[in-house]
């Protein structure tokens, strides 16, 4: 009898299982436990629908989705705005219809249209800035990276990371660079290279570096801040006279997605201020919905608020997406070698 | 009957090899050498025309090189020591050597981030041996790369050389010693020939080892110590280059076949 019911039940499951509408996101690997609770079992439950999530680096996505262009898999891509307005390009993603999204009036102005065209949405922003040991040297302008005190101790992103062009961006800006190729700031990083004590690839590693006194300073997502926060050392969030920069990551409908309505859902529901809200309150991302009130001890951790908002100096997508081969040649001519 | 049966029990472990690991290998490898679906050489000149490529490709065989020879000597001398010992002590000296093995390279390699770092234990002892006034900068250098990949692949040459030493005939050392051989000349003359065959084989994986771990050069060395492993995954992940990491691919079999025969020949010709 018992294994009569056990048999209807499995039986029962594959049914649903089969009838169950699903639906593929794809996105960054970070904080998958979070995004878990908060947001794909809650939207499972409330869909009745099963979510497939495909986790990766933002750029090898795209690539996936250009190779799969004739037959998508993806339905929803979340990633960084240039590489959206990347396969907004090449004819990947869907103009996206704000009337169909409930909570488009609440999201922040700069998140509403980020790449043009309405290819994406943003869903999350983060400052990017330096994280310093305030009891070894003081940091007020993004030269400073150069500073007698942070010789050999000093950690910047790769070329290869998403914070390299804005860390250079803003580098550039320092030290009064005119050109969009940003010749001036790639220079002074060639120049102080040998005092660069590593050119991270995964800001994963910084914590760990800063505890062993490795590095007394960082180049680093806001995202990064609560890790390093947590080792209880003197470390600043530096304020640059240039400013600091960012970045937004979004959302974009995948083109030839047989599940259009569902997939406008999904990303509704990623905009409400309830998700938004536990999302930012677990510090997994910080929050676009102006709707979002968070304590001070939660917002001390993210990138909140409009003023912050507007206060960054993010790059242009189109400007970065133009000019990436230019940094990335004139970074491996100048610094990698 | 019997002679069918041989073949056709490799059968399902050949078939999976070919169509799970050559075929998609060869794939890999002719994208490397196709440009718009033509044959060309110019991914594989244009790799050796880029200063920072050739720049780590020395590197590679540089630091393989010279971890293959520092195993070679530090694991002869373990190898010996291995093998005078009592059969019972034996066993427990493999079974330490191969202990770290079975830890996570990940975490394995994460330890030598703290042993070399500017707090660790080396630079503990080299400030307090007054060796430098200050804490050396280890981390992301070459020397780190070099210590880490030692201590990874160490144990692959000793496990080969205690085999080789194993399978001297009981009485040939003796016997040199009875003719009035010194330990030199018998290390030399007798041992050091007939464990030849050891010592190519654990050249060979530890310089394979060397030539293609990624998690030590990328953990230890990071973006300023590059090999040619870790420059493939930068191909592959940032600028989606599929040609070049072909071209990279097919370097590091090139690399490592030619290995194996070097060692072949210069063990080859000593015995002769």
């Amino acid at each position: 009898m018992r294994l009569a019911l056990t048999g209807a039940a499995a039986l029962l499951l594959t049914t649903t299982g089969a009838l169950a509408q699903t639906l593929t996101i794809s996105t960054y690997g970070i904080a998958q436990d979070g995004f878990k609770k908060h947001l794909y079992a809650p939207f499972e439950a409330q869909c009745g629908c099963k979510l497939v999530i495909e986790v990766g680096n933002s750029g090898e996505r795209v690539s996936k989705l250009d190779a799969r262009k004739a037959n998508p898999e993806v339905d929803v891509i979340a990633f960084t705005d240039f590489d959206a307005l990347d396969a907004a390009n090449k004819g990947l993603t869907e103009t996206i219809d704000a009337k169909k999204l409930t909570n488009y009036s609440k999201l922040y102005e700069f998140a509403r249209d980020p790449v043009g065209g309405n290819k994406a949405i943003g869903y999350t922003y983060y400052s990017t800035s330096i994280a310093y040991r305030s009891d070894k040297v003081k940091i007020d302008s993004w030269a400073d990276l150069a500073k007698p005190e942070l010789k050999g101790r000093v950690a910047l992103p790769n070329i290869t990371t998403s914070q390299a062009p804005l860390a250079l961006f803003m580098i550039d800006k320092a030290v009064g660079g005119k050109t969009p190729d940003l010749a001036a700031g790639i220079d002074f990083v060639g120049k102080m290279k040998g005092d660069v004590t590593t050119f991270y690839e995964r800001g994963s590693q910084l914590p760990q570096l800063l505890q062993q006194e490795e590095i007394y300073a960082a180049v680093l997502g806001r995202f990064g801040w609560a890790g390093i926060k947590k080792l209880g050392m003197p470390i600043a969030w530096a304020t640059p006279k240039e400013g600091q920069s960012g970045g937004i990551n979004v959302l974009s409908l995948v083109k030839g997605s047989k599940n259009q309505d569902l997939a406008y859902k999904f990303i509704d529901f990623w905009l409400s201020t309830e998700v938004q809200t536990k999302l930012a309150q677990d510090l997994i991302d910080s929050p676009v919905n102006a709707d979002v009130k968070l304590d001070d001890a939660i917002a001390e951790n993210l990138t909140y608020g409009a003023d912050t908002a507007k206060s960054l100096s993010l790059v242009p997508p189109a400007q970065l997406l133009e000019q990436r081969k230019a940094w990335v040649d004139g970074w491996n001519a100048k610094v990698a070698r | 009957m019997n002679k069918l049966l041989g073949p056709a029990l490799t059968l399902p472990a050949v078939t999976f090899i070919a169509v799970g690991f050559v075929l998609p290998v060869l794939i890999l490898l002719s994208e490397a050498v196709t440009v718009n679906g033509a044959f060309s050489l110019s991914p594989l000149i244009g790799f050796f025309r880029d200063p920072g490529s050739v720049e780590v490709f020395w590197r590679t065989i540089r630091l393989s090189g010279l971890v293959t020879l520092t195993s070679a000597v530090v694991g002869y001398a373990t190898a010996l020591a291995i093998v005078d010992s009592s059969p019972s002590a034996r066993g427990r000296l493999i079974g330490t050597l191969i202990l770290p093995l079975m830890v996570s390279p990940v975490a394995r390699t994460y330890a030598w981030v703290v042993v070399l770092g500017r707090t660790g234990l080396v630079n503990l002892v080299v400030v307090g041996l007054g060796l430098s006034p200050e804490p050396l900068r280890l981390l992301f250098t070459e020397t780190a790369v070099f210590i880490g990949l030692v201590q990874l692949l160490l144990p692959l040459m000793v496990l080969s050389l205690v085999s080789a030493l194993e399978n001297i005939p009981a009485d040939v050392v003796p016997a040199a010693r009875v003719l009035g051989a010194g330990w030199f000349t018998t290390f030399f003359k007798v041992t050091l020939p007939l464990t030849r065959e050891g010592l190519v084989i654990g050249g060979t994986l530890v310089f394979t080892g060397a030539l293609t771990a990624y998690i030590t050069p990328a953990i230890l060395g990071g973006s300023k110590v590059l090999m040619l492993e870790t420059l493939l995954y930068q191909r592959i992940r940032v600028t989606n280059d599929i040609a070049a990491a072909g071209v990279i691919a097919i370097i590091l079999v090139v690399l490592s076949i030619t290995a194996n025969v070097l060692l072949k020949r210069v063990a080859g010709g000593r015995s002769q």
